[in-house]
């Protein structure tokens, strides 16, 4: 593991000129092209210690650079920029700029754990995935995302409805949230045989966990808790 | 049944809901061939893929109540049906027995709640590997009246069945599925008779956690599901995840205009299957209620 500098210096740009005269000769070939340099400062050690001091990030240290989980990544097929190795790498480093140039692929992560599976070193990949966006997010670096909306409606949701979770409810709350949802053609597709069954007696009265009130107290107690990975 | 003692049956909200015939079907096929489970009748959400990215320790308590839950009614396994609950109880017992302090705080939270602290001492197993290690495959054979010879099906396992291995132990016993090339499913099926294709896409992700706030890519992603199905010649695609069976089954409709109408197929779940090819029929198995009308290709069985 090479031991990051604290400064870099990084090509932001070429100018390049269609015509160069100095001293009266004009200039070809590649000397009409200057780069512009710029020096990216602002390497942030704490990253690596804060994500590594929780739960979900605890795992950070193990990794090797492999590539193993980016190179059978779901979302990489979509998204070229979305590469879990990379962000493991730019986190250690500390490089927030770099992360938050990439924060319209940091969310993406579909949890499918071909990542967490396969890492040779044991390191939870998909956890620590969310625990460098849930930094990047508790330190208002991204903006947020329509993933982290979601999970929030899905949070809420469980609170609310006592406990559980009803696709009506939770398709309800993503429309508000403006998530493109079933369209009327699909929601006529749908009644006809949920009716035939007698399905949808069941979808309109979602049941609920007995003395929710008081689970729900603890919960929201326990999710003002801080924990640590011990 | 003694393979797992006494086991809890976990069914999850998606069973509850648009899930209702898996969870049917599954009572049925568990009866047919004499096995006994007990639900967990004051069950709660088990925060799925989402609570655990917005807060630590909510994505633990709520799987937490649900394996203290099982405990007190003595079960030694506790069965999902669904696979995104089969993963959140692992990686909360995963959790829970790597950090004893956290284990801790979760107990005091679990007791505050009135439930007993939690002991670690449930094995989770899925419904797939439920019939398979208790009856098996000969078993299933023997109760069978209606074979489905000749019945293409591509069985998807979805993402969390057996991943990753170190929540759900998968890879280091023969009780549990191989993770990347699971196999439990396609046996149970041959068992009925049926053909099971060829099919790369078993654990290919359906875009799940995405399917509202990411539309357009969990779309791409269960084309791509169905186009290997089809592509080895599948008439039906058969599931062991509601989460997946009821993306692709809702997004069937957009996924046929965007990506050709050719791959439109039907679902249904594995239990559905077995269930019919016990002889119940299909108001019984609830093969109506699924919205791909799965009985177009399962008639001539009847």
């Amino acid at each position: 593991m090479p031991i990051p500098e604290l400064e870099k210096p990084i090509i932001k740009g070429l100018i390049q000129k269609d015509k160069v005269v100095i001293d009266g000769l004009e200039l070809d070939g590649t000397w009409n092209a200057f780069m512009i340099e710029r020096t990216q400062t602002g390497y942030d050690p704490s990253v690596w210690d804060e994500i590594a001091n929780t739960v979900e990030g605890n795992t950070i240290s193990l990794c090797w650079q492999c590539g193993t989980c980016t190179s059978g990544c779901t979302m990489r097929e979509y998204d070229p920029k979305y590469s879990p190795r990379r962000f493991i790498d730019l986190a250690r480093k500390g490089d927030k700029q770099s992360l938050m140039e990439l924060q319209d692929s940091l969310w993406r992560c579909v949890s499918c754990q071909k990542c967490t599976h396969r890492c040779p070193k044991g390191v939870l990949v998909e956890e620590v995935v969310h625990a460098i966006h849930n930094y990047m997010l508790k330190h208002g670096l991204v903006k947020k995302d329509p993933g982290t909306v979601f999970d929030e409606i899905f949070l809420e949701a469980v609170m609310k409805n006592g406990g559980r979770i009803s696709e009506l409810v939770l398709g309800g709350a993503s429309a508000k949230a403006g998530f493109v949802t079933l369209s009327i053609r699909d929601l006529i597709a749908m009644s006809g045989p949920l009716l035939r069954s007698g399905l949808i007696k069941d979808l309109m009265k979602p049941s609920k966990v007995k003395n929710w009130d008081r689970i729900k107290k603890v919960l929201e107690e326990a999710m003002n808790e801080e924990v640590t990975p011990e | 049944m003694s393979t797992y003692g006494k086991v809890a049956f976990y069914p999850g909200c998606a069973l509850d809901g648009l899930g209702k015939p898996y969870e049917v079907s599954l009572k049925l096929a568990a009866q047919d061939l004499g096995l006994e489970y007990e639900k967990i009748e004051d069950y709660n959400c088990c925060g799925a893929l989402e609570v655990k990215n917005v807060n630590t320790m909510a994505g633990l308590l709520l799987p937490a109540r649900n394996l203290s839950l099982a405990r007190s009614m003595g079960a030694n396994a506790i069965m999902s049906a669904c696979p995104g609950c089969h993963y959140s109880l692992s990686r909360t017992q995963y959790f829970m027995t790597r950090y004893p302090k956290l284990s801790a705080k979760v107990n005091a939270y679990l007791e505050k709640m009135g439930e007993k602290p939690y002991d670690e001492q449930l094995l989770m197993i899925h419904a797939v590997e439920f019939f398979y290690n208790t009856v098996g495959p000969e078993g299933i054979k023997a109760k069978v009246k209606r074979p489905l010879t000749g019945l293409k099906v591509a069985p998807y396992y979805g993402c969390l069945y057996a991943r990753p291995k170190a929540y759900t132990l998968t890879g280091y016993m023969r009780m549990k599925d191989d993770p990347e090339r699971p196999f439990f499913m396609d046996e149970l099926l041959k068992a009925l008779g049926a053909e099971v294709v060829p099919f790369e896409a078993k654990t290919m992700c359906c875009g799940g956690p995405h399917v509202y706030s990411d539309a357009e890519t969990s779309l791409h992603l269960e084309a791509r599901i169905l186009k290997e199905a089809k592509r080895n010649g599948a008439e039906i695609l058969v599931t062991d995840c509601p989460l997946g069976h009821v993306a692709i089954e809702s997004n069937m409709n957009k996924i046929a205009s965007k990506y050709g109408e050719d791959l439109r197929m039907p679902l249904a779940y594995f239990t559905q299957l077995l269930a019919f090819a016990f002889g119940h029929g299909p108001d019984e198995t609830l093969l109506t209620a699924n919205l791909t009308n799965p009985m177009s290709v399962l008639k001539r069985y009847l």
